[in-house]
């Protein structure tokens, strides 16, 4: 029997994605303005970060799982703790799921090493779930990934103050489990939306993705 | 000079019960919170609904607590696809208006908290508007 799954149909236009499985169930996700999904998923190149229990964070550690990427920074009163606390929700959900989470992890990328360092991070990313990653690198290599995923971020570091601007793309990239850049949620971000229509697009993908 | 001390005493309490008055009818405030933040943490954020009863606009144009070194009155501004923050050196309140402060939007910046804060605390934080009016409004920390 065919069943389609549509999801919010109402702002979208286009078909973004449609995908036939083996058991012949026909599943689509349209797009809308909470997520972007690419039919054509961009593998993503090396890059290499280290992360907040002072291990290698490279491309291998984005293989096998789903990873949702944020880039923030610590010293951020508003829209990084709001966007932590509604991917910790969006875990949540996920993790009610019939298949789970263990095949997803969530990283918060800091574009600000100069003040973030591992411990701070830590402290930070397990605050609001303890299984969140909290990871960073040199410039060359934030400006690597987030350039592969047509991120900015601009540090206006101010000699003598430890209170200075930054500024940073606020969406959540979503990576899939063979390390290709798969979609990308637009704020305002809300976990039941993001979790609805990540549980259809990993159904979609099922375990070619990986 | 003494003796002048409990004039001016007086008349502070004086001006005090005015700007407690107009509190009521000028401009309320509901929904107040904090969010609660990491341990360490050097920066929150707090938000609330402003409505402004009285007829004329209401100029918001500081914030004071002592239980931070600093607050200032923020915005989350989206430029060329970068979000950032950016100083809110003033707010009007159109006349009769509500204004949020929420996530993702205006917010009270909370630097250097004196005290660790968890949920359930209360903070305390006056709201300053041009005039000369002060309202002194509680916070709840929430998660």
């Amino acid at each position: 029997m065919m069943t389609a799954v549509v999801l919010a149909a109402m702002l979208g236009g286009v078909w973004l994605a449609a995908k036939y499985r083996e058991n012949g169930s026909q599943a689509i996700l349209l797009p809308d303005q909470v997520m972007t999904l690419f039919p054509a998923p961009k593998p993503l190149e090396a890059f290499a970060f280290t992360d907040h229990e002072n291990r290698v964070f490279d491309l291998s550690r984005l293989k096998g799982k789903w990873s949702f990427l944020f880039f923030g920074y610590t010293h951020c009163p508003d829209v990084c703790p709001t966007t932590l606390a509604v991917l910790a929700r969006t875990h949540e959900e996920i993790v009610k799921s019939t298949v789970g989470a263990k095949d997803v992890q969530f990283v918060f990328i800091s574009v600000d090493p100069n003040r973030d360092t591992a411990g701070k991070l830590e402290q930070y990313v397990t605050y609001f779930d303890p299984t969140f990653l909290g990871v960073t690198g040199n410039n060359a290599q934030l400006g690597n990934l987030a350039g592969q995923l047509g991120a900015a971020y601009e540090v206006a570091i101010t000699p003598g103050t430890d209170n200075y601007p930054v500024y940073h793309t606020a969406a959540v990239f979503l990576v899939d489990p063979r390390a290709r850049y798969h979609a990308v949620f637009a704020p305002p971000l809300d976990a039941e939306a993001i979790s609805k229509r990540f549980k259809v697009l990993r159904e979609l993908e099922g375990p070619e993705a990986t | 000079m003494r003796w002048r001390h409990p004039v001016l005493i007086g008349l502070m309490w004086a001006l005090t019960s005015v700007a407690a008055a107009a509190e009521e009818a000028g401009v309320s405030i509901r929904d107040a919170w904090v969010r609660e933040a990491p341990p360490g943490a050097t920066m929150m954020a707090g938000y609330m609904v402003l409505k402004n009863n009285t007829p004329r606009s209401q100029v918001l144009v500081a914030a004071r607590s002592s239980g931070f070194g600093t607050v200032m009155i923020h915005r989350t501004v989206v430029k060329g696809g970068l979000t950032g923050m950016e100083h809110a050196p003033k707010i009007e309140l159109l006349p009769n208006a509500s204004l949020l402060f929420e996530p993702g939007g205006y917010h009270l910046m909370l630097l250097n908290p004196k005290r660790a804060l968890h949920a359930g605390d209360r903070v305390d934080i006056n709201l300053e508007f041009l005039g000369g009016l002060v309202i002194p409004v509680a916070y709840e920390v929430r998660k």
